[in-house]
C-alpha cells in the first residue's frame, strides 16, 4: 500500500515537474525577446519547482520499486525532502516578489527572504530534535501564505474576468489547496490526504499547461484573421 | 483596481509601430505617427531603429515616402503578441 502511494505520488510530481519546467522554458523564451524583469522571475521561480519537483519524483520511484534500498538511508531522504521544500519556498517567495513589482512597483525584496530563511532554521534550530516535522510544517504554512497572496493579487488584478487569465488563476489556487492538504496531512499523518494533494497540485499545473497552449495560439488565430 | 500608469517600453512602442504598418499595409509617416501616438523625432528614430534591425521596409517613390512590414517584422510581431497574451495571464502587461 505504502509502495502504490509512492509510486502515484512519484508519477503525479514527474509529471508536474514537466510542466512546471514547460511554464519555465515558456516565460524564459519570451523574456529573450521582451527583456522583462517579471517573465524571469516566472522563469526562474518555475525552474525551481520544476527541478524540485522532479528530484522529489525521482525519488519517490526509487523508493516504491526499492532500488537501491534507499528507504534505509533516512537521511539521503530527509535531506531530499528539505532540499525539496527549500526550492518550493524560495521559488514561490520569487512569484510573490514577481507579482508585487508586477502589480505594484518595486518592493524592498532584500529584506525578505532573509526574514524567511531566519524564520525556518534560526527558529527551527532551537530544537533539532524536532526539525524534521518543524521544517515541513513551517515550510508548508509559508507557501500557503505566499500562494493566497498571489491568488489574492490575480483576484483584484483580474476582477471578475474569465477565460485565460481564468486558467493561471485556476492554477495557483489549486497548488495552493495541494498545499494546504499536505499540510493538514503531515499534522494528522494522513497518506491518502498527502496523495490528495499531490492529486491536487497535478490539477493545478494542467491548468497551466492549458493556460500555456491557449496562450500559444492566441498570436497566429489573430493573424490569420 | 487600476494598475499605475507607466512609461511605454521600447518593445512596446515597436509592437505599436509594427501593428499599424501591418494594418495600414503601405503606410505612411505621418499615419503612423497618428496611431502610435509618439513625436515626430521619437517615430524618425524608431523607424530608422525598425528598418535597420530589418522589421521594416522603407519604399520611397518619387514624392513619397511609406513603410511596409517584412516577414521578419511579421514574425516578431506574433512573438510579441503570443508573449503578451502570456504575460495577461499573470495580470501583467508590456
Amino acid at each position: 500500500m505504502v509502495d502504490e502511494l509512492y509510486l502515484a505520488n512519484a508519477a503525479l510530481e514527474l509529471a508536474s515537474g514537466v510542466v512546471a519546467l514547460l511554464v519555465s522554458y515558456t516565460a524564459f523564451r519570451y523574456n529573450r525577446l521582451l527583456r522583462s524583469e517579471i517573465l524571469s522571475f516566472l522563469s526562474f521561480g518555475f525552474m525551481l519547482l520544476g527541478v524540485g519537483l522532479l528530484a522529489e519524483g525521482s525519488l519517490h520511484s526509487l523508493i516504491s520499486f526499492n532500488i537501491g534500498q534507499i528507504l534505509e538511508d533516512r537521511a539521503v531522504v530527509y535531506v531530499a525532502s528539505v532540499i525539496y521544500l527549500i526550492l518550493q519556498l524560495i521559488a514561490y517567495s520569487t512569484f510573490t516578489i514577481g507579482y508585487y513589482r508586477g502589480s505594484f512597483g518595486r518592493v524592498r525584496e532584500e529584506g525578505v527572504l532573509p526574514a524567511l530563511v531566519f524564520i525556518i532554521f534560526v527558529h527551527t534550530a532551537r530544537n533539532p530534535l524536532l526539525l524534521g516535522t518543524y521544517v515541513n510544517a513551517t515550510v508548508q504554512l509559508i507557501v500557503v501564505l505566499l500562494l493566497a497572496f498571489i491568488v489574492f493579487q490575480g483576484l483584484l488584478v483580474h476582477g471578475g474576468s474569465t477565460g485565460r487569465s481564468a486558467l493561471v488563476l485556476g492554477g495557483f489556487l489549486l497548488i495552493l489547496i495541494a498545499h494546504a492538504l499536505v499540510l493538514v496531512s503531515s499534522l494528522v499523518i494522513s497518506p491518502p490526504l498527502y496523495l490528495g494533494g499531490a492529486l491536487v497540485q497535478f490539477a493545478g499545473f494542467l491548468s497551466l499547461l492549458a493556460y500555456i497552449l491557449r496562450s500559444g495560439r492566441v498570436g497566429a488565430t489573430s493573424t490569420n484573421t | 483596481m487600476a494598475q499605475p500608469q507607466r512609461t511605454r517600453s521600447r518593445i512596446k512602442i515597436y509592437f505599436d509601430i509594427l501593428s499599424s504598418v501591418k494594418e495600414e499595409g503601405n503606410a505612411k509617416p505621418t499615419r503612423v505617427l497618428y496611431r502610435s501616438n509618439l513625436s515626430y523625432d521619437r517615430l524618425t528614430r524608431y523607424l530608422d531603429e525598425l528598418v535597420t534591425k530589418g522589421l521594416l521596409a522603407e519604399v520611397r517613390s518619387e514624392d513619397s515616402r511609406y513603410y511596409t512590414i517584412t516577414e521578419k517584422g511579421s514574425e516578431f510581431l506574433l512573438e510579441v503578441k503570443k508573449a503578451e497574451a502570456f504575460l495577461k495571464g499573470f495580470g501583467l502587461s508590456l
